[in-house]
């Protein structure tokens, strides 16, 4: 069974004539590593937002085709169920992190899953570990550089142990140094089975994919 | 040093402005203030960098002040330019008031950003108060400075375009500003948006009710503070009623 699975999908969004793409199709198996690529305004993004069910429940439009994540339609998965399936992490990092420390940062994902307090102390000192930002935890991710903030939305994301990460366009804001960082890291999450969408322009971002997939003209 | 339970410094800050509130005489509000001081110190307010900070929020409390004496005409007058009364001691004492009122409230705010937003969060949620509410406000006072740093940028931009706003008139800066409002509100309708979705991808709401991994404890120190606190504030109002 593929981990992901984009079948004839097409999407414009409300209030304009234009689809933003047509007739999408690819599939993505459990431990693969996809880059999808593309002209800017090419609609990465939206598909992004597609797989992972923002759209339709967030971003409003006319969505045709459908998604299939490990053979279940996005739509009838409930918030739970997607949030431990997919975890995505957006361009800006300074949006995505809203908490006074980092402690709370990671915490807020699994309080919200109703996880026990104790677990998710084991898993916050595990991917402090990973991300090697341990002793970082009670800092304010307001005063962290752009690819330490990065590192710890991966980190957040990865507190719901999801089985398919999707990276829209993450390196964009970083510095060569913190690109390098964030590539480790997902290979080393490569390494441990997990599914990985790239979304980037950048060809030189995509050298970690298996496959690389082109959207738009 | 001692770790305060919020809670506790939130029913400090309650006693303080309500009997701020209650009480209207300059040496009571003056042994209000005198308390709320010493209160700050037992919970590590920096006084010097507060007021570095509100430098200019204490200049517009001394002018208001000033503004509001000008324009009292009751009571005997202390300094007449003709028919005119300029300084009255009612209007002095009503000045004074607003002055040692305000000197509470900005005493009871230091105390409270002590504690930071997730720990008076969770004070607040552990009064089961809805999280919804208690998270809305911590994201609120999260995102504060990232607006002012947009603000300042387009200013900053516009500025860049030549033209100086400390030398253009007031009603052309108003345009001025009626033209950055627009970015602005758009900006801020977007990073609402993102901030929407990734909230969402971390499954907020996703059930009822949710766990929490901060969890507050009253310390013996805490319970002994409040007792004080009450008591003082009890002992207070009832000296205040006899006298």
């Amino acid at each position: 069974m593929n981990a992901v699975e984009v079948k004839n999908l097409s999407f414009k969004y409300k209030d304009t004539k234009e689809y933003v793409f047509k007739d999408v199709n690819f599939s993505v198996r459990p431990g693969e590593t996809l880059a999808i690529t593309g002209r800017s305004g090419s609609g990465k993004t939206t598909l992004c937002n597609c797989i992972c069910g923002l759209v339709p429940r967030l971003y409003k439009g006319e969505l045709r085709g459908e998604v299939l994540i490990f053979g279940e339609n996005i739509k009838n998965l409930s918030i739970a169920d997607t949030v431990t399936k997919i975890g995505v992490i957006f361009q800006n990092p300074s949006t995505q992190l809203f908490s006074p420390t980092i402690e709370d940062e990671l915490a807020f994902g699994p309080e919200n899953l109703c996880v026990d307090r104790e677990e998710i102390g084991l898993r916050m000192n595990e991917i402090l570990r990973i991300i090697n930002m341990e002793d970082y935890r009670h800092d304010n991710p307001n005063n962290l550089s752009g690819g330490q903030q990065q590192l710890i939305a991966i980190a957040s994301t990865l507190m719901l142990k999801p089985s398919i990460l999707i990276c829209d366009e993450i390196m964009s804001w970083i510095d060569d140094e913190g690109r390098a960082i964030i590539k480790d890291i997902l290979l080393k999450l490569k390494k441990d089975g997990k599914t990985i969408i790239v979304v980037d322009h950048e060809n030189e971002n995509l050298d970690i994919a298996d496959r690389i997939i082109c959207i738009g003209d | 040093m001692i770790n305060i339970d919020p809670r506790t410094k939130l029913i400090q800050v309650l006693i303080l402005s309500t009997l701020a509130l209650i009480y209207n005489e300059i040496s009571i509000l003056l042994i209000i203030l005198f308390t709320a001081i010493i209160i700050g110190f037992i919970n590590n307010v920096n006084f010097i960098s507060i007021i570095s900070r509100l430098k200019k929020l204490l200049k517009i409390i001394f002018m208001i002040a000033l503004i509001q004496s000008l324009l009292t005409n009751m009571g005997n007058p202390l300094l007449k330019i003709g028919k005119l009364m300029v300084f009255t001691d009612y209007g002095i004492i009503k000045a004074l008031e607003f002055i040692l009122r305000m000197g509470i409230i900005i005493v009871s705010a230091a105390i409270i950003t002590t504690s930071s937003s997730r720990e008076i969060i969770q004070g607040l949620i552990q009064w089961k108060c809805p999280y919804e509410i208690a998270f809305m406000v911590s994201v609120a006072i999260r995102f504060l400075p990232i607006f002012k740093e947009e603000m300042t940028d387009m200013i900053t931009a516009i500025q860049l375009r030549g033209i100086d706003l400390k030398k253009v008139k007031f009603d052309k800066k108003l345009q001025v500003y009626k033209y950055i409002l627009t970015p602005i509100t758009v900006n801020s309708v977007m990073k609402a948006k993102e901030l929407a979705a990734a909230m969402e991808m971390r499954g907020f709401r996703a059930y009822p009710k949710r766990t929490s991994y901060m969890v507050l404890k009253m310390q013996t120190f805490d319970y002994i503070l409040l007792g004080l606190n009450i008591g003082a504030a009890i002992l207070f109002i009832i000296l205040r009623g006899v006298l």
